[in-house]
């Protein structure tokens, strides 16, 4: 539901800081605490997802129906055998919790890069071509912003028939419009450079021009964008499992927990506190990382 | 300027045309409409029946061309579901949707403007890191899961506020917050952004210089020029709010657009989801029209862009 | 600096302030509370009705209301299930296509036209007339038209012999004003509902909520009896947990279709009564046994009995279902005329299952998509036991118009649906929908066809029980279905309340009353 606050700050405010030396950045970086905590939870997350098999208890999808809703180890019927307790089909929580963390990344990750794609080639080309090329983007980009996202993404999804795959895919090519609005004033800035020029004058090819001289030079931007927009897609994905047209069950997703949760959440409420606290905690470490980034990158601080 | 307002005014007609083709074929795309509109226990001559009586037989372009001749003389079809005008339904509804828009667009601006500037007075103060904490913290949260927590907290534990419906303006005050804090973030940094460009400028220097107060500094000079962009940014996310809504509407049973197109969604009821697409872009169009006149108009510069 | 400081920190305040002094004005018009004490019972209902007035809607909350809006001819006793009289005091079937009915005297619409044979023949005649454009068509496809005989009297003709028009008669036929209608039409009809019946609308707020007034003229004879409750608000809420919330705190009164988590919390407060009613609704898995969809595994009877002995139906109902639930193992529901329960019973037998399949060439099982429209917990239980026995099954939930358009085209391998037969106690509302050649029937047993054929015909019910028998027999036998089990609603409303949950799926608020 939360739709992507595209706006002329976000705009703005990313134009890439000409690429510093790396080692002042880091020196920086480390400064920096919301990149340092934002990190360590989004490694935390992402350790947690390889390594789900090894932490699982239990095998996310074995239900046992006598063993439902058992409350977590915290509560006084609870018991270390579930530690979080199990959910409405018996089974472990925890486990479809850990097991959880690889639904959210694997989709923000493989939607932010599809997104990824799309935004870049689309505003490196119009920032690098200007003039038509740039028209017809900034069209592109208008008709796709004033669509209504979750409408769209829950129409499509309900035509295509809903899995991760279409999930992913719908998100990719919904969520490219900042990446696109930002690498195209970003190009436009380096394009003028007298490197690129200089390279143009030499007869390098378009694709060499792009590829070696200005999509180094916005990298910068690119990343923090990315990482906004993984975070976006990991709440969109929520978003849709929780209305019924996002990942399908079995498969454990955040979202889908939340919603199969709700239905006791006045008297077990800890069924949707815990997903829902998990998904918060990673877009907030997503978001901490792309912000401090920024601010590291950026020239004077963050503005 | 007249360039400028023609130039604009041209792509915000195309893009409204481009989303009427694309919302048509989705909607279109998705299952038999016919077999929804017979419903549960009807049989295959009760289906070909309406697929005539509706013109579903006859090829999409076809189809398209006369809902659109329609949809410009302001006719956006009959819902199959309720069969009376879709503009009726959204005519009823769009009162409700528009109020949570504006309420949340209300409390986001009563909270994001005073932290913004308080933030942009004291850079890097306990203060501004706070701030910039709630902001990151509200973009994390997500929607649905925070209108769940309030029902929760406010609604079922504590009492204090009334659960869903209309009743009176307190019933808006949660699905407000739900929908309203995710701007937050956004105005906030650029309230902050705005002032902290507009108190280091020449200007309020000078002001500063020749004596003025500084109260009087802050708010007649530096936070009405901050807030200048803030506006633009604001007349945005109320488009945003609007179609946000879709969540937020069903689970606080609220009765608006929102709500009537995730149910008619549900329903395959797609004249309806179909007008509302519309009905939502087109609002969205037109207030990222006006912010791009109001800021061409605040700033010549644009103007020739 | 500080200065400067004090008056920021006072902007968040004021801002509060502001959004306080909202509230408090907002406060003033505070909604009137549901429940005993203001003589108000509100209930909540999923969806929106499509439309109030009756012939324009085909869903079943619709009946919900054209219960209390208006009555029909014949009333039936949703416990017994016996006629008894309503607004005709009594009926005689003239021969096989024309009923004869008298009619109550003294009886008056709500807003005074007074009711006589000129309301029933007009009801009668013009809504099956296509003209009308009624939604349902099968409600009144089988009448022909009516004559007045005399003021009181009225003759009804068949378009040909239909056993079950006593049962249509009680249900989807409320009589409408005759002159109300003509002067107003279908859209007057729909903002200002007008009927002979318990209750009259006095509100309608698009989306939201209708509200009701007893009628103080309602007939005293009536089978509904005297209307107690001074106010009904039926509310659209389409969260059932949002429901759930305003039931625990007193907004609303009643909901049903409780889940069985929640049915058990709710019963342990005592200002909440559970109640579970079965109803005739069952959940069956369809096999796309001829193999419509392309080749598939489900084309062999082997592992079509594999799942059927694989999915543990007792643990989920005794499990998943609040109470009331029970395994059925016809495609009918148990009760239905005709329904004969002597059908094969697929034993819980995992072990049995997988030599099953391995007798049918699949030793490690395969995969397979689940499609699915409701109940989406049940779904994943089954799933679950699938995976037991090597069946690796995905869930594709949809909407249900495209579920069931899926299996129509044959699209679909394997469905998880459900199937009311819209409250009608005759095997030719349910097996006979799936299994006699139309839309539904996928399977294209011309055994099972013949049968049902023979039995929908015949008058003789024990020549119809013969031949349905033979039909379910082989249906279970060659397992195109795995019927799986009954759905019970169950009911929760506040303790003040005097309510009888039945089995027809219809709550009969116009009998409720407060303690």
């Amino acid at each position: 539901m939360s739709e992507s606050p595209v706006t002329t700050e976000t705009a703005g405010a990313e134009a890439p800081a000409p690429l510093g030396p790396w080692a002042r950045m880091r020196r920086r970086s480390l400064r920096h605490g919301s990149v340092l905590f934002g990190g360590f939870l989004l490694l935390a997350f992402v350790a947690i997802a390889l390594t789900a098999p090894l932490l699982a208890p239990h095998d996310p999808y074995a239900q046992d129906l006598t063993k439902r809703l058992i409350d977590p180890v915290w509560s006084a019927k609870g018991s270390w055998a579930h530690p979080l307790g199990t959910d409405q089909l018996g089974r472990d929580y925890l486990s479809r919790m850990l097991y959880g963390s690889r639904v959210s990344l694997i989709i923000g990750l493989v939607a932010m890069t599809i997104s990824g794609l799309i935004g870049t080639a689309m505003g490196v080309a119009a920032g690098y071509f200007g003039g038509r090329v740039d028209h017809v983007v900034n069209f592109v980009v208008t008709t796709r912003l004033s669509m209504p996202v979750i409408l769209v993404a829950l129409a499509v999804v309900a035509i295509a028939g809903s899995s991760l795959v279409v999930v992913v895919l719908v998100l990719g090519f919904l969520l490219w419009d900042r990446f696109a609005v930002v690498m195209r004033s970003a190009t436009r800035q380096v394009r003028d450079l007298e490197y690129v020029t200089a390279a143009e004058a030499l007869g390098m090819s378009v694709w060499r021009i792009v590829l070696s001289e200005i999509l180094p030079n916005v990298l910068g931007a690119l990343i923090v964008i990315a990482t906004l927009e993984m975070a976006h897609a990991i709440l969109l994905e929520a978003a849709l499992s929780f209305l019924g047209l996002g990942v399908q069950p079995p498969t454990p997703s955040w979202g889908l927990m939340v919603s199969e949760g709700r239905k006791v959440m006045f008297f077990k409420s800890w069924l949707i506190t815990i997903p829902g606290a998990a998904l918060f905690l990673l877009v907030l470490a997503i978001n901490l990382l792309g912000d401090g980034l920024r601010d590291v990158m950026a020239p004077e601080g963050r503005g | 300027m007249l360039g400028f307002l023609v130039k604009r005014l041209a792509l915000a007609l195309l893009v409204a045309v481009t989303v009427s083709v694309v919302g048509f074929v989705l909607l279109r795309a998705s299952g038999d409409i016919a077999v929804a509109i017979a419903g549960e226990g009807a049989t295959e001559t009760d289906i070909q029946a309406v697929r005539q009586q509706y013109g579903f037989d006859r090829p999409l372009p076809v189809q398209y061309v006369e809902w659109l001749g329609k949809t410009l003389s302001g006719d956006l079809g009959r819902s199959v579901y309720f069969n009376v005008p879709v503009a009726q339904l959204i005519a009823e509804r769009l009162p409700v949707t528009l109020l949570l828009g504006a309420l949340s667009l209300v409390f986001a601006l009563a909270l994001s403007i005073p932290l913004g500037v308080v933030a942009a007075l004291r850079p890097n103060s306990l203060l501004d890191h706070a701030a910039l904490w709630l902001a990151v913290f509200g973009q994390a949260m997500p929607s649905f899961w925070f209108a769940l927590l309030l029902i929760l907290v406010l609604g079922v534990w504590g009492r204090l506020l009334p659960i869903s419906g209309t009743g009176s303006l307190l019933n808006y005050v949660m699905p407000a917050i739900a929908l309203g804090y995710y701007a937050t973030p956004a105005i906030m940094r650029l309230t902050r952004a705005g002032m902290v460009e507009v108190l280091g400028s020449d200007y309020i220097r000078t002001a500063r210089a020749k004596g003025l107060r500084t109260g009087k500094v802050l708010f007649k000079h530096a936070l009405r020029n901050a807030v200048i962009p803030v506006v633009s940014l604001a007349a945005v996310q109320f488009g945003f709010m609007l179609s946000g809504s879709i969540v937020i509407e069903s689970i606080f049973a609220l009765p608006g657009v929102g709500q009537l197109a995730w149910i008619s969604l549900q329903r395959s009821d797609f004249t309806v989801v179909q007008g509302i697409v519309l009905m939502l872009s087109v609002i969205y169009i037109l207030l990222a029209l006006l912010a791009d006149l109001f800021n061409a108009w605040l700033d010549p510069r644009i103007r020739v862009a | 600096m500080s200065k400067e400081l004090r008056t920021y920190r006072r902007l968040p305040l004021l801002a509060l302030s502001g959004v306080m002094l909202l509230g408090a004005t907002a406060l003033s018009p505070a909604p009137a509370h549901a429940g005993k004490a203001d003589d108000t019972l509100t209930f909540a209902l999923e969806q929106e009705v499509e439309a109030v007035n009756f012939y324009q809607s085909t869903s079943r909350d619709g009946v919900i209301l054209s219960r209390l809006i208006w009555d029909t001819l014949i009333y039936r006793d949703p416990e017994s299930g016996a006629y008894e009289p309503g607004l005709a005091t009594s009926w005689k079937w003239v021969d096989a296509t024309t009923i004869d009915f008298d009619l109550r005297q003294g009886v008056t619409f709500q807003n005074g036209e007074p009711f006589d044979a000129d309301d029933v023949v007009f009801t009668l005649s013009y809504f099956p007339s296509p003209e009308a454009k009624v939604k349902s068509r099968e409600s009144v496809a089988w009448i022909d038209h009516a004559e007045k005989l005399g003021q009181y009297k009225v003759r009804l003709f068949l378009k040909a012999p239909f056993p079950a028009a006593l049962e249509f008669l009680a249900s989807p036929l409320p009589i409408y004003p005759k002159d109300y209608y003509q002067k107003v039409g279908a859209e007057g009809m729909e903002a200002a509902p007008v009927g002979t019946g318990p209750y009259k609308v006095t509100k309608i707020v698009k989306g939201e909520s209708i509200t009701f007034e007893r009628n103080p003229n309602y007939y005293k004879d009536s089978p509904k009896g005297e209307p107690q409750i001074g106010h009904i608000v039926m509310r659209t809420i389409p969260d059932k947990n949002t429901q759930l919330a305003e039931l625990m705190t007193g907004g609303v009164d009643w909901i049903w279709k409780v889940d069985k988590d929640q049915a058990e919390s709710l019963r342990a407060m005592p200002q909440l009564t559970v109640k579970d009613a079965e109803t005739m609704r069952i959940g069956y898995l369809t096999f796309d046994a001829a193999g419509k969809a392309g080749p598939s595994p489900l084309t062999n009877v082997k592992v079509r009995q594999a799942i059927a002995h694989a999915i543990n139906r007792q643990s989920i109902v005794d499990n998943l279902f609040a109470g009331g639930a029970r395994v059925v193992d016809t495609a009918c529901f148990p009760e239905q005329f005709g329904c004969d329960q002597t059908v094969k019973h697929y034993d819980y037998d995992p072990a049995l299952a997988k030599k099953l399949l391995a007798e049918a060439g699949y030793p490690d099982g395969f995969e397979i998509q689940l499609n699915g429209y409701r109940n989406r917990d049940l779904a994943e239980a089954m799933v679950g036991d699938l995976a037991k026995v090597g069946i690796k099954a995905t869930l594709n939930y949809g909407k249900y118009a495209a579920i069931r358009d899926m299996i129509r085209s044959g699209k679909s391998k394997m469905a998880f649906m459900t199937w009311g037969s819209n409250s009608i106690g005759d095997v030719s509302a349910s097996t006979s929908v799936f299994f006699t050649g139309g839309a539904d029937d996928t399977y294209g047993d011309a055994e099972v066809k013949a049968e049902l054929d023979k039995g929908d015909t015949s008058t003789d019910p024990a020549v119809r029980k013969e031949a349905y028998s033979k039909a379910l027999h082989r249906i279970a036998d060659q397992a195109y279905w795995l019927p799986l089990w009954s759905y019970p609603y169950t009911y929760a409303y506040t303790s003040d309340l005097n309510f009888t949950p039945t089995s027809d799926e219809i709550p009969h608020f116009a009998q409720a009353s407060w303690k």
